[in-house]
Protein backbone atom coordinates (compact mmCIF):
# COMPACT_ATOMS: atom_id res chain seq x y z
CA UNK A 1 0.00 0.00 0.00
CA UNK A 2 2.65 2.59 1.40
CA UNK A 3 4.27 1.61 -2.12
CA UNK A 4 1.14 2.30 -4.25
CA UNK A 5 1.20 5.69 -2.48
CA UNK A 6 4.43 6.85 -3.26
CA UNK A 7 4.18 5.07 -7.02
CA UNK A 8 0.93 7.68 -7.17
CA UNK A 9 2.91 11.20 -6.09
CA UNK A 10 5.73 10.20 -8.23
CA UNK A 11 3.20 9.77 -11.32
CA UNK A 12 1.56 13.08 -10.32
CA UNK A 13 4.91 14.69 -9.78
CA UNK A 14 5.68 13.50 -13.46
CA UNK A 15 2.82 14.86 -15.13
CA UNK A 16 3.90 18.42 -13.87
CA UNK A 17 6.85 17.93 -15.34
CA UNK A 18 9.29 20.19 -15.65
CA UNK A 19 9.48 19.95 -19.70
CA UNK A 20 7.49 23.10 -21.54
CA UNK A 21 4.44 21.55 -22.73
CA UNK A 22 2.37 23.13 -25.96
CA UNK A 23 -1.02 22.14 -26.57
CA UNK A 24 -2.13 22.20 -30.43
CA UNK A 25 -5.93 21.34 -30.95
CA UNK A 26 -8.37 22.00 -33.47
CA UNK A 27 -9.31 21.19 -37.33
CA UNK A 28 -8.96 18.01 -38.36
CA UNK A 29 -7.66 18.83 -42.13
CA UNK A 30 -4.79 20.27 -40.30
CA UNK A 31 -3.99 17.53 -37.51
CA UNK A 32 -1.74 14.83 -39.31
CA UNK A 33 0.08 17.62 -40.01
CA UNK A 34 0.76 19.04 -36.84
CA UNK A 35 0.85 15.82 -35.40
CA UNK A 36 4.41 15.36 -37.69
CA UNK A 37 5.55 18.46 -37.03
CA UNK A 38 5.33 17.60 -33.45
CA UNK A 39 7.14 14.69 -33.96
CA UNK A 40 10.14 16.12 -35.56
CA UNK A 41 10.28 18.58 -33.26
CA UNK A 42 10.68 17.19 -30.29
CA UNK A 43 13.83 15.20 -32.19
CA UNK A 44 15.35 18.58 -32.65
CA UNK A 45 14.60 19.88 -29.59
CA UNK A 46 13.57 17.44 -26.79
CA UNK A 47 12.71 19.75 -23.79
CA UNK A 48 9.38 20.35 -25.33
CA UNK A 49 6.50 18.20 -25.14
CA UNK A 50 4.29 18.60 -27.46
CA UNK A 51 0.43 17.70 -27.46
CA UNK A 52 -1.80 17.48 -30.91
CA UNK A 53 -5.64 16.66 -30.96
CA UNK A 54 -8.31 17.22 -33.81
CA UNK A 55 -11.29 17.90 -33.27
CA UNK A 56 -12.24 20.79 -35.43
CA UNK A 57 -11.67 24.21 -35.72
CA UNK A 58 -14.92 25.41 -34.01
CA UNK A 59 -13.23 23.59 -31.08
CA UNK A 60 -9.90 24.37 -31.33
CA UNK A 61 -10.65 28.10 -31.19
CA UNK A 62 -12.98 27.17 -28.18
CA UNK A 63 -10.32 25.30 -26.27
CA UNK A 64 -7.92 29.04 -26.64
CA UNK A 65 -10.57 30.61 -25.14
CA UNK A 66 -10.75 28.31 -22.16
CA UNK A 67 -6.91 27.85 -22.03
CA UNK A 68 -7.06 23.91 -22.79
CA UNK A 69 -5.05 24.81 -25.83
CA UNK A 70 -2.01 26.70 -26.63
CA UNK A 71 -2.01 27.08 -30.15
CA UNK A 72 -5.90 26.43 -32.24
CA UNK A 73 -5.36 25.27 -35.57
CA UNK A 74 -8.01 26.53 -37.60
CA UNK A 75 -8.93 25.68 -41.66
CA UNK A 76 -11.15 28.96 -41.41
CA UNK A 77 -10.46 32.41 -40.78
CA UNK A 78 -11.84 33.43 -37.31
CA UNK A 79 -15.19 34.54 -37.42
CA UNK A 80 -16.34 37.84 -35.64
CA UNK A 81 -18.59 36.09 -33.23
CA UNK A 82 -15.53 34.44 -31.73
CA UNK A 83 -13.49 37.58 -32.16
CA UNK A 84 -15.78 39.70 -30.07
CA UNK A 85 -15.73 36.61 -27.51
CA UNK A 86 -12.21 36.89 -27.22
CA UNK A 87 -12.26 40.58 -27.28
CA UNK A 88 -14.84 41.20 -24.30
CA UNK A 89 -12.41 38.99 -21.96
CA UNK A 90 -9.29 40.98 -22.98
CA UNK A 91 -7.34 38.13 -24.72
CA UNK A 92 -5.13 39.47 -27.38
CA UNK A 93 -4.97 36.90 -30.21
CA UNK A 94 -2.61 36.62 -33.40
CA UNK A 95 -2.39 34.44 -36.15
CA UNK A 96 -0.40 32.31 -38.55
CA UNK A 97 -0.44 30.82 -42.06
CA UNK A 98 1.48 27.85 -41.54
CA UNK A 99 0.58 25.84 -45.01
CA UNK A 100 -2.02 26.31 -47.42
CA UNK A 101 -3.80 23.72 -48.85
CA UNK A 102 -5.34 23.01 -52.37
CA UNK A 103 -9.06 21.79 -52.59
CA UNK A 104 -9.91 18.90 -54.79
CA UNK A 105 -12.44 17.89 -56.37
CA UNK A 106 -13.26 14.18 -56.57
CA UNK A 107 -15.16 11.72 -59.12
CA UNK A 108 -15.18 8.06 -59.62
CA UNK A 109 -12.64 6.99 -62.34
CA UNK A 110 -15.65 5.76 -64.31
CA UNK A 111 -16.61 9.05 -65.01
CA UNK A 112 -15.92 10.70 -68.49
CA UNK A 113 -14.48 13.38 -67.66
CA UNK A 114 -11.13 15.20 -66.84
CA UNK A 115 -11.39 18.65 -65.82
CA UNK A 116 -14.39 20.93 -65.11
CA UNK A 117 -15.25 24.67 -64.98
CA UNK A 118 -15.47 26.85 -61.42
CA UNK A 119 -18.91 27.65 -62.83
CA UNK A 120 -19.93 24.39 -63.39
CA UNK A 121 -18.48 23.51 -60.09
CA UNK A 122 -20.89 25.97 -58.42
CA UNK A 123 -24.15 24.54 -60.41
CA UNK A 124 -23.43 21.25 -59.41
CA UNK A 125 -23.09 22.15 -55.48
CA UNK A 126 -26.44 24.53 -55.44
CA UNK A 127 -28.07 22.05 -56.83
CA UNK A 128 -28.89 23.80 -60.32
CA UNK A 129 -27.67 20.62 -62.25
CA UNK A 130 -28.45 17.80 -60.97
CA UNK A 131 -27.66 14.81 -63.98
CA UNK A 132 -24.23 14.47 -65.53
CA UNK A 133 -25.75 14.45 -68.60
CA UNK A 134 -25.40 18.17 -68.71
CA UNK A 135 -21.59 17.57 -68.25
CA UNK A 136 -20.27 14.34 -69.49
CA UNK A 137 -23.60 13.34 -71.43
CA UNK A 138 -23.85 10.25 -68.88
CA UNK A 139 -27.59 10.38 -67.95
CA UNK A 140 -27.17 9.58 -64.27
CA UNK A 141 -27.83 11.60 -61.20
CA UNK A 142 -25.33 13.53 -59.39
CA UNK A 143 -24.78 12.66 -55.83
CA UNK A 144 -22.57 15.33 -53.70
CA UNK A 145 -20.62 14.18 -50.71
CA UNK A 146 -19.50 17.03 -48.91
CA UNK A 147 -18.31 18.13 -45.41
CA UNK A 148 -20.98 19.70 -42.55
CA UNK A 149 -22.20 22.93 -42.54
CA UNK A 150 -19.44 24.71 -40.38
CA UNK A 151 -16.14 22.64 -41.32
CA UNK A 152 -13.16 25.13 -42.39
CA UNK A 153 -13.54 23.40 -46.26
CA UNK A 154 -17.28 23.92 -46.47
CA UNK A 155 -17.19 27.28 -45.60
CA UNK A 156 -14.29 28.15 -47.52
CA UNK A 157 -16.45 26.64 -50.73
CA UNK A 158 -19.33 28.04 -49.96
CA UNK A 159 -17.80 31.62 -49.97
CA UNK A 160 -15.48 31.73 -52.66
CA UNK A 161 -18.17 30.18 -55.45
CA UNK A 162 -20.46 32.34 -53.24
CA UNK A 163 -23.40 30.33 -53.72
CA UNK A 164 -26.06 28.54 -51.03
CA UNK A 165 -25.53 24.44 -50.82
CA UNK A 166 -28.00 22.01 -51.95
CA UNK A 167 -30.16 20.72 -49.58
CA UNK A 168 -29.58 17.23 -51.27
CA UNK A 169 -26.14 17.21 -50.77
CA UNK A 170 -24.69 14.24 -48.67
CA UNK A 171 -22.62 15.47 -45.38
CA UNK A 172 -20.09 13.42 -44.49
CA UNK A 173 -18.04 13.18 -41.49
CA UNK A 174 -14.99 13.64 -42.65
CA UNK A 175 -12.64 13.69 -45.88
CA UNK A 176 -11.55 9.99 -45.98
CA UNK A 177 -15.68 9.17 -45.59
CA UNK A 178 -16.27 11.52 -48.50
CA UNK A 179 -13.47 9.21 -50.85
CA UNK A 180 -14.92 6.23 -49.73
CA UNK A 181 -18.22 7.06 -50.54
CA UNK A 182 -16.97 8.05 -53.82
CA UNK A 183 -15.27 5.13 -54.81
CA UNK A 184 -18.64 3.15 -53.80
CA UNK A 185 -21.31 5.80 -55.77
CA UNK A 186 -20.17 6.09 -59.75
CA UNK A 187 -22.38 9.27 -59.92
CA UNK A 188 -20.05 10.81 -56.83
CA UNK A 189 -19.04 13.91 -57.03
CA UNK A 190 -17.32 15.73 -53.74
CA UNK A 191 -14.30 17.49 -52.74
CA UNK A 192 -11.79 16.96 -49.85
CA UNK A 193 -8.66 18.60 -48.59
CA UNK A 194 -5.85 17.74 -51.66
CA UNK A 195 -3.67 16.00 -48.93
CA UNK A 196 -5.83 12.94 -48.85
CA UNK A 197 -6.17 12.22 -52.41
CA UNK A 198 -2.33 11.46 -52.38
CA UNK A 199 -0.18 8.64 -52.31
CA UNK A 200 -2.29 5.61 -53.52
CA UNK A 201 -5.35 6.83 -51.96
CA UNK A 202 -6.62 7.88 -55.38
CA UNK A 203 -7.30 4.47 -56.12
CA UNK A 204 -10.78 4.46 -58.09
CA UNK A 205 -11.14 7.99 -58.04
CA UNK A 206 -10.32 10.26 -60.53
CA UNK A 207 -9.01 14.34 -59.57
CA UNK A 208 -10.73 16.64 -61.48
CA UNK A 209 -8.33 19.92 -62.95
CA UNK A 210 -10.11 23.09 -62.95
CA UNK A 211 -10.16 26.03 -64.86
CA UNK A 212 -11.79 29.77 -64.26
CA UNK A 213 -13.03 31.19 -67.05
CA UNK A 214 -10.70 30.64 -70.19
CA UNK A 215 -7.57 30.07 -68.06
CA UNK A 216 -5.92 26.57 -68.54
CA UNK A 217 -7.08 23.61 -66.35
CA UNK A 218 -4.75 22.93 -63.46
CA UNK A 219 -4.49 20.20 -61.26
CA UNK A 220 -4.50 20.26 -57.33
CA UNK A 221 -1.52 18.17 -56.72
CA UNK A 222 0.70 20.41 -59.10
CA UNK A 223 2.85 22.11 -56.32
CA UNK A 224 4.02 24.55 -59.04
CA UNK A 225 0.62 25.98 -59.86
CA UNK A 226 -0.11 26.14 -56.65
CA UNK A 227 3.18 28.20 -55.59
CA UNK A 228 1.88 30.56 -58.38
CA UNK A 229 -1.30 30.99 -57.43
CA UNK A 230 -3.12 29.28 -60.51
CA UNK A 231 -5.11 26.97 -58.90
CA UNK A 232 -8.73 28.61 -58.08
CA UNK A 233 -8.87 26.56 -54.30
CA UNK A 234 -6.34 26.76 -52.10
CA UNK A 235 -6.86 28.22 -49.17
CA UNK A 236 -4.38 29.47 -46.02
CA UNK A 237 -4.47 26.81 -42.74
CA UNK A 238 -4.50 29.63 -39.89
CA UNK A 239 -2.89 28.62 -35.99
CA UNK A 240 -4.20 31.20 -33.85
CA UNK A 241 -2.80 31.75 -30.59
CA UNK A 242 -2.68 34.01 -27.64
CA UNK A 243 -0.01 37.20 -27.69
CA UNK A 244 1.41 36.42 -24.01
CA UNK A 245 1.69 32.67 -25.20
CA UNK A 246 4.28 33.85 -27.60
CA UNK A 247 6.92 33.41 -26.25
CA UNK A 248 6.75 30.14 -25.14
CA UNK A 249 5.87 28.68 -28.49
CA UNK A 250 7.95 31.16 -30.90
CA UNK A 251 10.37 28.03 -31.45
CA UNK A 252 8.01 25.79 -32.48
CA UNK A 253 6.61 28.46 -34.93
CA UNK A 254 10.06 29.22 -36.19
CA UNK A 255 10.40 25.39 -36.63
CA UNK A 256 7.42 25.11 -38.73
CA UNK A 257 8.51 28.39 -40.64
CA UNK A 258 12.06 26.45 -41.50
CA UNK A 259 13.46 24.36 -44.40
CA UNK A 260 12.66 21.11 -42.27
CA UNK A 261 9.21 22.35 -41.75
CA UNK A 262 8.43 23.29 -45.43
CA UNK A 263 9.65 19.40 -46.23
CA UNK A 264 7.39 18.06 -43.72
CA UNK A 265 4.24 20.41 -45.37
CA UNK A 266 5.36 19.18 -48.55
CA UNK A 267 5.46 15.47 -47.61
CA UNK A 268 1.85 15.96 -46.31
CA UNK A 269 0.38 16.85 -49.32
CA UNK A 270 0.35 20.65 -48.60
CA UNK A 271 1.85 23.53 -49.40
CA UNK A 272 4.02 25.93 -47.43
CA UNK A 273 3.78 29.34 -47.41
CA UNK A 274 6.26 31.75 -49.37
CA UNK A 275 7.30 34.66 -47.25
CA UNK B 1 -14.82 -5.55 17.52
CA UNK B 2 -16.46 -3.77 20.06
CA UNK B 3 -20.36 -1.83 19.56
CA UNK B 4 -19.00 1.45 19.03
CA UNK B 5 -16.48 0.50 16.10
CA UNK B 6 -19.01 -1.36 14.49
CA UNK B 7 -21.54 1.08 14.49
CA UNK B 8 -18.89 4.20 12.97
CA UNK B 9 -17.93 1.89 10.22
CA UNK B 10 -22.17 0.91 9.70
CA UNK B 11 -22.25 5.04 9.56
CA UNK B 12 -19.69 5.45 7.30
CA UNK B 13 -20.68 2.78 4.90
CA UNK B 14 -23.94 4.81 4.78
CA UNK B 15 -22.86 8.09 4.38
CA UNK B 16 -20.81 6.41 1.62
CA UNK B 17 -23.67 5.04 -0.60
CA UNK B 18 -25.79 7.70 0.14
CA UNK B 19 -23.14 10.11 -1.70
CA UNK B 20 -22.68 7.30 -4.23
CA UNK B 21 -26.12 7.43 -5.19
CA UNK B 22 -26.97 11.15 -5.12
CA UNK B 23 -23.74 11.90 -7.28
CA UNK B 24 -25.31 9.74 -10.12
CA UNK B 25 -28.56 12.34 -9.46
CA UNK B 26 -26.51 15.20 -9.60
CA UNK B 27 -24.91 14.53 -12.71
CA UNK B 28 -28.28 13.81 -14.20
CA UNK B 29 -29.69 16.71 -12.85
CA UNK B 30 -26.22 18.80 -14.34
CA UNK B 31 -26.51 17.31 -17.69
CA UNK B 32 -30.39 18.00 -17.52
CA UNK B 33 -29.51 21.93 -16.15
CA UNK B 34 -26.84 22.25 -18.97
CA UNK B 35 -28.70 21.32 -21.69
CA UNK B 36 -31.63 23.30 -20.89
CA UNK B 37 -29.97 26.90 -19.99
CA UNK B 38 -28.53 26.64 -23.43
CA UNK B 39 -31.69 25.89 -24.96
CA UNK B 40 -33.00 29.07 -23.32
CA UNK B 41 -30.48 30.86 -25.00
CA UNK B 42 -31.17 29.48 -27.85
CA UNK B 43 -35.12 30.37 -28.35
CA UNK B 44 -33.79 33.84 -27.19
CA UNK B 45 -32.63 34.08 -30.22
CA UNK B 46 -34.26 32.13 -32.53
CA UNK B 47 -38.15 32.01 -31.79
CA UNK B 48 -39.95 28.71 -30.80
CA UNK B 49 -42.55 28.90 -34.01
CA UNK B 50 -39.27 29.10 -36.38
CA UNK B 51 -37.63 26.31 -34.52
CA UNK B 52 -40.76 24.00 -34.82
CA UNK B 53 -42.73 24.61 -38.09
CA UNK B 54 -39.69 25.87 -40.77
CA UNK B 55 -38.88 22.95 -43.21
CA UNK B 56 -34.48 23.99 -43.44
CA UNK B 57 -31.58 22.83 -41.18
CA UNK B 58 -29.38 25.81 -42.86
CA UNK B 59 -27.37 26.75 -39.58
CA UNK B 60 -26.43 30.46 -39.75
CA UNK B 61 -29.95 31.50 -41.67
CA UNK B 62 -32.60 28.75 -41.00
CA UNK B 63 -32.52 26.54 -37.95
CA UNK B 64 -36.06 23.98 -38.06
CA UNK B 65 -36.04 21.14 -36.26
CA UNK B 66 -38.47 19.44 -38.72
CA UNK B 67 -36.55 17.96 -41.59
CA UNK B 68 -34.47 16.39 -38.30
CA UNK B 69 -36.97 14.95 -36.52
CA UNK B 70 -38.87 13.61 -39.97
CA UNK B 71 -35.57 11.84 -40.15
CA UNK B 72 -35.09 10.72 -36.62
CA UNK B 73 -38.41 9.57 -36.45
CA UNK B 74 -37.88 7.50 -39.88
CA UNK B 75 -35.12 5.64 -39.14
CA UNK B 76 -36.29 4.75 -35.68
CA UNK B 77 -39.71 3.51 -36.86
CA UNK B 78 -38.22 1.79 -39.51
CA UNK B 79 -35.76 -0.08 -37.49
CA UNK B 80 -38.71 -0.91 -35.06
CA UNK B 81 -40.73 -2.40 -37.82
CA UNK B 82 -37.48 -5.12 -38.95
CA UNK B 83 -36.25 -5.87 -35.30
CA UNK B 84 -39.68 -6.00 -33.51
CA UNK B 85 -41.11 -8.77 -35.16
CA UNK B 86 -37.44 -10.77 -35.86
CA UNK B 87 -36.25 -9.70 -32.23
CA UNK B 88 -40.14 -11.20 -30.51
CA UNK B 89 -39.96 -13.91 -32.57
CA UNK B 90 -36.89 -15.06 -31.96
CA UNK B 91 -37.07 -14.76 -28.26
CA UNK B 92 -40.02 -16.80 -28.39
CA UNK B 93 -37.85 -19.60 -30.18
CA UNK B 94 -35.37 -19.31 -27.41
CA UNK B 95 -37.78 -19.83 -24.59
CA UNK B 96 -40.88 -21.93 -26.08
CA UNK B 97 -39.18 -24.12 -28.61
CA UNK B 98 -35.74 -24.21 -28.61
CA UNK B 99 -34.22 -27.31 -26.99
CA UNK B 100 -31.89 -26.54 -23.88
CA UNK B 101 -28.58 -26.93 -25.72
CA UNK B 102 -29.40 -24.65 -28.63
CA UNK B 103 -30.80 -22.16 -26.48
CA UNK B 104 -27.48 -22.11 -24.16
CA UNK B 105 -25.73 -21.10 -27.24
CA UNK B 106 -27.84 -18.79 -29.25
CA UNK B 107 -28.50 -16.77 -26.13
CA UNK B 108 -24.95 -15.51 -25.55
CA UNK B 109 -24.40 -14.88 -29.19
CA UNK B 110 -27.67 -12.99 -29.55
CA UNK B 111 -26.16 -10.79 -26.30
CA UNK B 112 -22.73 -10.35 -28.14
CA UNK B 113 -24.33 -8.66 -30.59
CA UNK B 114 -24.21 -5.73 -28.32
CA UNK B 115 -20.45 -5.90 -27.06
CA UNK B 116 -19.86 -4.71 -31.32
CA UNK B 117 -18.80 -1.48 -31.36
CA UNK B 118 -21.60 0.99 -33.39
CA UNK B 119 -18.53 1.98 -35.28
CA UNK B 120 -18.12 -1.49 -36.55
CA UNK B 121 -21.47 -1.72 -37.35
CA UNK B 122 -21.49 1.73 -38.97
CA UNK B 123 -18.91 0.39 -40.67
CA UNK B 124 -20.87 -2.28 -42.54
CA UNK B 125 -23.36 -0.05 -43.14
CA UNK B 126 -21.23 1.94 -45.56
CA UNK B 127 -19.27 -1.03 -47.08
CA UNK B 128 -21.75 -3.68 -47.07
CA UNK B 129 -25.54 -2.70 -46.31
CA UNK B 130 -24.58 0.15 -48.43
CA UNK B 131 -23.89 -1.07 -52.11
CA UNK B 132 -26.38 -3.77 -51.29
CA UNK B 133 -29.30 -1.40 -51.08
CA UNK B 134 -27.71 -0.22 -54.07
CA UNK B 135 -27.63 -3.02 -56.35
CA UNK B 136 -31.07 -4.36 -55.09
CA UNK B 137 -33.00 -1.05 -55.99
CA UNK B 138 -30.84 -0.07 -58.65
CA UNK B 139 -29.97 3.28 -57.30
CA UNK B 140 -26.73 5.48 -57.10
CA UNK B 141 -25.80 4.48 -53.42
CA UNK B 142 -27.13 3.07 -50.50
CA UNK B 143 -26.55 5.62 -47.81
CA UNK B 144 -30.36 6.48 -47.31
CA UNK B 145 -32.64 6.12 -43.75
CA UNK B 146 -32.95 2.27 -45.23
CA UNK B 147 -29.93 1.60 -44.31
CA UNK B 148 -29.85 3.74 -41.05
CA UNK B 149 -33.05 1.32 -40.27
CA UNK B 150 -31.11 -1.93 -40.87
CA UNK B 151 -27.95 -0.61 -39.05
CA UNK B 152 -30.21 0.54 -36.34
CA UNK B 153 -31.87 -2.73 -36.54
CA UNK B 154 -28.59 -4.94 -35.63
CA UNK B 155 -28.24 -2.87 -32.78
CA UNK B 156 -31.43 -2.98 -30.85
CA UNK B 157 -31.91 -6.52 -31.44
CA UNK B 158 -30.07 -7.54 -28.75
CA UNK B 159 -32.00 -5.29 -26.11
CA UNK B 160 -34.92 -6.64 -27.56
CA UNK B 161 -34.38 -10.48 -27.50
CA UNK B 162 -33.00 -10.18 -24.19
CA UNK B 163 -35.94 -8.53 -22.24
CA UNK B 164 -38.71 -10.51 -24.65
CA UNK B 165 -37.26 -13.62 -24.06
CA UNK B 166 -37.55 -13.05 -19.72
CA UNK B 167 -41.19 -11.78 -20.26
CA UNK B 168 -42.29 -14.28 -22.09
CA UNK B 169 -40.13 -16.80 -19.84
CA UNK B 170 -42.14 -15.09 -16.76
CA UNK B 171 -45.40 -16.15 -17.92
CA UNK B 172 -46.70 -18.79 -15.37
CA UNK B 173 -46.72 -22.14 -16.57
CA UNK B 174 -50.22 -22.91 -15.35
CA UNK B 175 -51.48 -20.55 -18.43
CA UNK B 176 -49.82 -23.01 -20.91
CA UNK B 177 -50.70 -26.05 -19.44
CA UNK B 178 -54.03 -24.70 -18.96
CA UNK B 179 -54.35 -23.74 -22.64
CA UNK B 180 -52.97 -26.87 -23.76
CA UNK B 181 -55.67 -29.12 -21.36
CA UNK B 182 -58.15 -27.40 -23.97
CA UNK B 183 -56.95 -28.59 -26.73
CA UNK B 184 -55.40 -25.87 -28.23
CA UNK B 185 -51.95 -27.11 -30.10
CA UNK B 186 -47.93 -25.58 -29.32
CA UNK B 187 -49.10 -22.48 -31.88
CA UNK B 188 -52.13 -21.66 -30.48
CA UNK B 189 -50.66 -21.88 -27.41
CA UNK B 190 -47.93 -19.95 -28.12
CA UNK B 191 -49.67 -16.52 -30.42
CA UNK B 192 -53.16 -16.79 -28.50
CA UNK B 193 -52.05 -17.32 -24.47
CA UNK B 194 -48.39 -16.75 -23.86
CA UNK B 195 -47.57 -13.97 -25.93
CA UNK B 196 -50.74 -11.84 -25.45
CA UNK B 197 -49.89 -12.71 -21.57
CA UNK B 198 -46.52 -11.50 -21.61
CA UNK B 199 -47.48 -7.92 -23.64
CA UNK B 200 -46.42 -5.67 -21.11
CA UNK B 201 -42.79 -6.84 -20.86
CA UNK B 202 -43.02 -6.84 -24.98
CA UNK B 203 -44.02 -3.20 -24.41
CA UNK B 204 -41.04 -2.85 -22.43
CA UNK B 205 -38.73 -4.47 -24.67
CA UNK B 206 -39.67 -2.35 -27.99
CA UNK B 207 -39.63 1.11 -25.73
CA UNK B 208 -35.78 0.28 -24.60
CA UNK B 209 -35.04 -1.38 -27.96
CA UNK B 210 -36.56 2.20 -29.30
CA UNK B 211 -34.95 4.65 -26.86
CA UNK B 212 -31.83 2.34 -28.22
CA UNK B 213 -32.36 3.66 -32.09
CA UNK B 214 -32.93 6.90 -31.33
CA UNK B 215 -30.00 7.09 -29.23
CA UNK B 216 -27.59 5.87 -31.56
CA UNK B 217 -25.27 8.07 -32.81
CA UNK B 218 -22.30 6.79 -35.04
CA UNK B 219 -23.85 4.19 -37.00
CA UNK B 220 -26.47 6.60 -38.13
CA UNK B 221 -23.94 8.84 -38.67
CA UNK B 222 -22.53 6.81 -41.23
CA UNK B 223 -24.91 5.27 -43.12
CA UNK B 224 -27.32 7.44 -43.86
CA UNK B 225 -25.70 9.82 -45.72
CA UNK B 226 -26.41 12.86 -43.89
CA UNK B 227 -28.74 15.73 -46.93
CA UNK B 228 -30.71 17.73 -44.62
CA UNK B 229 -33.54 18.01 -47.12
CA UNK B 230 -36.98 16.54 -45.67
CA UNK B 231 -36.29 12.90 -46.65
CA UNK B 232 -39.43 11.25 -48.85
CA UNK B 233 -38.92 8.36 -48.23
CA UNK B 234 -36.91 5.47 -47.13
CA UNK B 235 -34.47 5.31 -49.86
CA UNK B 236 -33.64 9.02 -49.58
CA UNK B 237 -31.06 9.66 -47.76
CA UNK B 238 -31.59 11.17 -43.95
CA UNK B 239 -29.85 13.25 -41.33
CA UNK B 240 -30.99 12.25 -37.47
CA UNK B 241 -30.60 14.79 -34.31
CA UNK B 242 -27.59 12.62 -33.14
CA UNK B 243 -25.80 12.71 -36.52
CA UNK B 244 -26.20 16.67 -36.46
CA UNK B 245 -25.00 17.26 -33.15
CA UNK B 246 -21.71 15.18 -33.49
CA UNK B 247 -21.18 16.60 -37.13
CA UNK B 248 -21.47 19.59 -36.08
CA UNK B 249 -20.34 20.33 -32.66
CA UNK B 250 -16.78 19.91 -33.50
CA UNK B 251 -16.72 22.72 -35.62
CA UNK B 252 -19.10 25.25 -34.55
CA UNK B 253 -18.14 28.38 -33.59
CA UNK B 254 -18.25 28.84 -29.21
CA UNK B 255 -21.34 29.91 -27.96
CA UNK B 256 -22.94 31.07 -30.82
CA UNK B 257 -26.58 30.73 -32.15
CA UNK B 258 -25.42 27.85 -33.47
CA UNK B 259 -23.76 26.69 -30.67
CA UNK B 260 -26.96 26.84 -28.50
CA UNK B 261 -28.92 25.13 -31.56
CA UNK B 262 -27.15 21.89 -31.27
CA UNK B 263 -27.84 22.55 -27.27
CA UNK B 264 -31.57 23.04 -28.24
CA UNK B 265 -32.00 19.62 -30.51
CA UNK B 266 -30.38 17.78 -27.65
CA UNK B 267 -32.71 18.65 -25.22
CA UNK B 268 -35.73 17.72 -27.62
CA UNK B 269 -33.89 14.08 -27.43
CA UNK B 270 -33.11 14.25 -24.26
CA UNK B 271 -36.52 14.76 -23.70
CA UNK B 272 -37.94 12.30 -26.89
CA UNK B 273 -35.98 9.72 -25.05
CA UNK B 274 -36.91 10.12 -21.69
CA UNK B 275 -40.63 9.93 -22.46
CA UNK B 276 -39.69 6.27 -24.66
CA UNK B 277 -37.69 5.37 -21.85
CA UNK B 278 -40.03 5.94 -19.14
CA UNK B 279 -42.79 4.24 -21.14
CA UNK B 280 -40.04 1.21 -20.98
CA UNK B 281 -39.86 1.13 -17.41
CA UNK B 282 -43.47 1.43 -16.61
CA UNK B 283 -44.17 -1.73 -18.46
CA UNK B 284 -41.56 -3.59 -17.04
CA UNK B 285 -42.48 -2.05 -13.62
CA UNK B 286 -46.70 -3.65 -14.03
CA UNK B 287 -44.85 -6.91 -15.33
CA UNK B 288 -42.87 -7.21 -12.25
CA UNK B 289 -46.14 -6.16 -10.09
CA UNK B 290 -47.70 -9.04 -12.03
CA UNK B 291 -45.69 -11.66 -11.48
CA UNK B 292 -44.67 -11.22 -8.12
Amino acid sequence: MRLLISIFFFVLYSCSNTNRTIKIKGSDTEVNLAVMMAEQFQHVNGDFLISVSGGGSGLGIASLFNGNANIANSSRRIKKGEISLFSKNNIELDSFIFAEDAIAFVVSDKMQIESISTANIAKILSGEIQNWALITGQNMPITIYGRQSNSGTFDYVKNILKIHFSQQAKQMNGNAQILEAIKADDSGFGYVSAGYVLKGNANGLKILRVFNGNAKAVSPLHAESIASGEYFFQRPLFQYYRKVDYKSIKQFLDFEKSKIGAKIIQESGYYPVNN
Amino acid sequence: MDTKKRELIDRIFKILFKSAGLLTISLLAGIFFMLFSNSILFFLKVAPIDFFTGSQWDPETNYSILPLLVSTSLVAIGSMIIAVPLGILTAAFLSEIAPAKVQMVLKPIIEMLAAIPSVAIGFLGIVLVGPGLAYVFGIQNGLNALNGSIVLAVMALPTIVTISEDAINAVPKAHREASLALGANKWETLFKVTIPAAMPGLIAAIMLGLGRALGETMTVLMATGNAAAIPKGFLDSVRTITATIAIEMGEVPYQTTHYFALFAIAALLFLISLMVNLIGEYFANNLRKFHA
